[in-house]
């Protein structure tokens, strides 16, 4: 029963608020991108988050024989690829345009990925939080020695 | 470890630093879908710790789910976060009280002899 998990909590969520900040900085850069490595135009990425059960970094035997209940983290689980159709812009002196003079363009709204990035950076915020908390909860307990 | 007050100031700082582990995973899981918040009955975890039971989690009731059926209330989350941790501090506080005493009077017993 260490707090030191609590820390391990909070680092798991931290590092997908993370990566979901870094997926939605990408579809915002791509946004106007119509070719890729794969072919067409760029399709919008987004974060899948899942729980997952997290022991402290040593002793996590210990804890589980100890706590009983097990403390859930956050994991990325995947990356999900928008698979709908590309919008489609009348753009007929666009090297990338079809023979009807439209280019696909990626399904993108960057209004929507702000959005969710301001939610990202506070939800990080709040992880941050709950440690530097919990980090004054053990400095707490470490002055009782004094 | 001393007396039955610093025996209860233990189980009582276990089960707030619980209750803050549970805090920091709630406030971990905030965008996962399903999540559903987890919290302790304090009361009745307190009084069964004290007769040598296990804190057993529980799930919050009456808290409004989003459309994804995670029902992480960041408020909330944020507003225990900074109770346990003033709690906290009282019950630590409390606890070096009761270590100093006894520190005291084993330095004393050296100076007097």
């Amino acid at each position: 029963m260490s707090l030191f998990s609590a820390l391990t909590v909070s680092a798991t969520g931290m590092e997908a608020q993370r990566t979901r900040a870094a997926l939605l900085v990408e579809n915002i850069a791509n946004s106007e991108t119509t070719r890729t490595p794969g072919g067409g135009p760029y399709r919008r990425k987004d974060a899948i988050f899942t729980t997952e059960d997290v022991g402290s970094a040593f002793g996590s035997e210990m804890d589980a024989q100890l706590a009983g209940s097990t403390l859930s983290g956050v994991s990325v689980a995947g990356i999900s690829v928008d698979t709908s159709d590309p919008e489609m812009r009348y753009m007929p002196g666009h090297p990338d345009a079809d023979a009807n003079g439209y280019v696909a363009m990626p399904r993108i709204n960057p209004a929507e990925d702000m959005v969710d990035l301001v939610s990202a950076n506070r939800s990080y915020q709040a992880n941050v939080a709950a440690m530097s908390a919990v980090k004054d909860m053990i400095q707490k307990s470490i002055d009782l020695l004094r | 470890m001393i007396d039955s007050l610093t025996d209860n100031l233990e189980q009582y700082m276990n089960l707030v630093s619980l209750r803050q582990k549970l805090v920091a995973s709630n406030i971990a899981n905030a965008d996962t879908p399903g999540y559903k918040t987890q919290d302790l009955d304090f009361q009745a975890a307190f009084r069964s710790a004290l007769d040598g039971g296990s804190p057993e989690a529980i799930q919050v009731a009456g808290l409004k789910s989003k459309n994804d059926g995670n029902n992480v209330d960041l408020d909330r989350e944020a507003r225990l976060l900074a109770e346990n941790a003033m709690r906290f501090s009282v019950a630590s506080n409390l606890m070096h009280g009761a270590i100093n005493q006894v520190k005291e009077a084993i330095n004393l017993g050296g100076k007097s002899s």
